[in-house]
């Protein structure tokens, strides 16, 4: 059975919960749980002065209300599963190793920062620098997961350096500032300044982009790799168009400042 | 990327042979500049002043700044960062294709000389303004700029520095670097520094509403912030310390008058190149300085008991 934690009182100021995580609260009863330390600005609280928990510690976990202000939940988590119904607040998976994480809901900035593995699933919409290196930084997520239903802000994917990022909804501007590795896909298209700076790795764009003037247009074609990689991604429901009669990618070479080997492939229906 | 490579305006005076000024307009806003530090000075190295010195301004509108440029290029109104990724690829021989280039309003004759002229000069020195840092784009197109200047150094030597505002705002960040090693964006509610621009620096936490006080010294967002930060100064208790009535202290909750600084408060401020200058002060103020005032405050709060509990804080590494 799931730990349930919901919010009863809206923190004014932020909330630092990385003791929301799976790993944390597996062993604890719920007495325990309820003592654990967040901090609340500079403060630090029991969690119980903000959520009521329901049942003793188990690896799956279930969150509700309106979380804006809870940051760092499920940080570096390594197992189990954490559902959000309402919104959540920044680092929502940062560093994660293993395990599962849901929102119902918009999720804010920096989610599945420089994580490792596993599954990030935002229903809503998200906030800027997903599955990004933090400052100063050299990789951001190195390998798993992240899918997001809605939009997502600036700096999406920045420095990745492998694993996936799907995007249901429009970016904003710099989506793959500086990647190293790995693959976004783009349903609805960026802003500007998609993948500027790019060392490797790919971009998949199912509308048209306004391209960096350093990407170099090679050539249209139907790549191999991209049938084996839509039959992977259709066991999250999402449908990657592959065959050749109904359109083909342009490829775009860059970014040639860096000079990078990434690739921009746009899809163009036939 | 990362690192920044500068030097200060005396070694810009007396070497740099190539100037270029980005998004900025000193004849209007920095008046000293030219005629102190960069192209009007004669020195040991560049005996014939301004005719052994090049000064190209870039920028999206023909400024006064222009007439004292030997070149000036005009950019497209957004297009800065492209532009300058574009020279990125242009100094290691990559090939750009002329309808990229003349997308940001350049043509290659332009920006081949301009690379000519960068790769080829003795000492070259980039300054930018808030034409480039405040525009779309923001912190990446400050770091377009530095990257380009720390790579031309494969060539020759070349140094980028910020043309920076009115006030201390160098001393700010030079004073945070030494003390935290970082420059601002940071927070000690762990009871150590940490740094995340965008979630800590002050105009996002005032819009997002992050903090329930506000303590300003010697800034008025009340005249330059977004709306909503300042709608969020005014429901919190907001503490100004200026010697002037300012935006910010009408619509705080305190403000507290202190003596000017350099005029009748001694202290230090930094120049844009992260100079120190001591400030002697000429007159003398009825009112306290805000270093009186900071540790009148700091003495109050010495008083009330230690806000973290005993033991040491709950760090958070970075892996888990």
């Amino acid at each position: 059975m799931s730990t349930v934690f919901r919010l009863k009182e809206q923190p004014n100021v932020p909330l630092e919960a990385e003791v929301l995580c799976p790993d944390t609260i597996a062993d604890l009863s719920n007495a325990e749980i309820r003592q654990l330390t967040v901090f609340h600005g500079k403060r630090q609280v029991p969690l119980e002065d903000f959520f009521d928990v329901e049942g003793d510690g188990s690896v799956d976990m279930e969150l509700h209300g309106d979380l804006k202000k809870v940051r760092w939940v499920a940080r570096a988590m390594t197992k189990g599963s954490v559902t959000v119904h309402g919104d959540i607040g920044m680092h929502l998976g940062a560093y994660m190793k293993n395990g599962r994480i849901d929102v119902h809901g918009d999720a804010s900035d920096w989610i599945g920062a420089e994580m490792k593995n596993g599954l990030i699933h935002v229903h809503g919409n998200a906030g800027g620098q997903v599955g990004a290196a933090y400052r100063g930084d050299m990789q951001g997520m190195k390998n798993g997961t992240i899918i997001i239903d809605g939009s997502a802000g600036l700096e999406v994917g920045m420095r990745m350096r492998r694993g996936t990022i799907i995007l249901g909804g429009p970016a904003r501007d710099f989506c793959g500032l500086e990647m190293k590795g790995g693959t976004i896909v783009l349903r609805e298209g960026a802003e500007i300044r998609t993948g500027a700076w790019m060392r490797r790795g790919t971009i998949i764009s199912l509308k048209p982009l306004q391209m960096m003037p350093t990407f170099a247009d090679s050539n249209e074609f139907n790549p191999t790799f991209l049938n084996v990689y839509a039959k992977h991604l259709q066991q999250y429901n999402i449908d990657l168009p592959f065959a050749a009669d109904a359109g083909s990618y342009q490829r775009f070479a860059g970014d040639l400042s860096v000079p990078g080997k990434g690739e921009i492939l746009v899809w163009n229906p036939a | 990327m990362g690192g920044k490579v500068t030097c200060t305006l005396g070694e810009v005076k007396q070497r740099a042979d190539f100037i270029v000024y980005w998004g900025g307009n000193p004849a209007e806003c920095h008046p000293r500049h030219f005629t102190k530090y960069t192209i009007m000075q004669k020195s040991r190295f560049l005996p014939r002043g301004r005719k052994d010195r090049t000064m190209v301004l870039v920028d999206i509108r023909e400024t006064k700044s222009a007439k004292a440029a030997d070149t000036f290029l005009q950019v497209k109104p957004g297009k800065d960062f492209e532009l300058i990724t574009i020279l990125r690829a242009m100094i290691k021989d990559q090939r750009v294709t002329d309808a990229q280039i003349e997308d940001t309003g350049m043509t290659r004759e332009v920006l081949d000389k301009l690379v000519d002229q960068m790769k080829n000069c003795k000492f070259g020195c980039m300054f930018f303004g808030m034409g480039l840092s405040m525009t779309r784009g923001k912190h990446m197109n400050s770091a377009a700029l530095l990257t380009l200047a720390a790579e031309l150094n494969a060539f020759t030597k070349f140094v980028a520095m910020p043309m920076r505002g009115h006030g201390n705002v160098t001393g700010a960040d030079v004073i945070m670097r030494w003390q935290t090693g970082y420059p601002f964006g940071i927070t000690f509610n762990r009871g150590y520094p940490r740094y995340n621009p965008g979630e800590f620096s002050t105009v996002d936490v005032l819009v997002r509403g992050d903090c329930d006080a506000a303590f300003i010294i010697g800034a008025d967002p009340g005249a330059t912030m977004p709306q909503p930060a300042i709608d969020h100064l005014k429901r919190i208790p907001t503490i100004c310390l200026d010697p002037h009535i300012t935006h910010t202290s009408k619509l705080a909750r305190v403000h507290i008058t202190t003596a000017p600084q350099g005029i009748a408060a001694p202290g230090t401020a930094y120049r844009m190149d992260e100079l120190p200058l001591p400030l002697k002060p000429a007159l003398k103020s009825p009112y306290p300085t805000d270093e009186e005032v900071v540790r009148r405050i700091n003495e109050e709060l010495q008083k009330k008991p230690f806000w973290m509990p005993e033991g040491a804080p709950l760090t958070m590494t970075a892996h888990g």
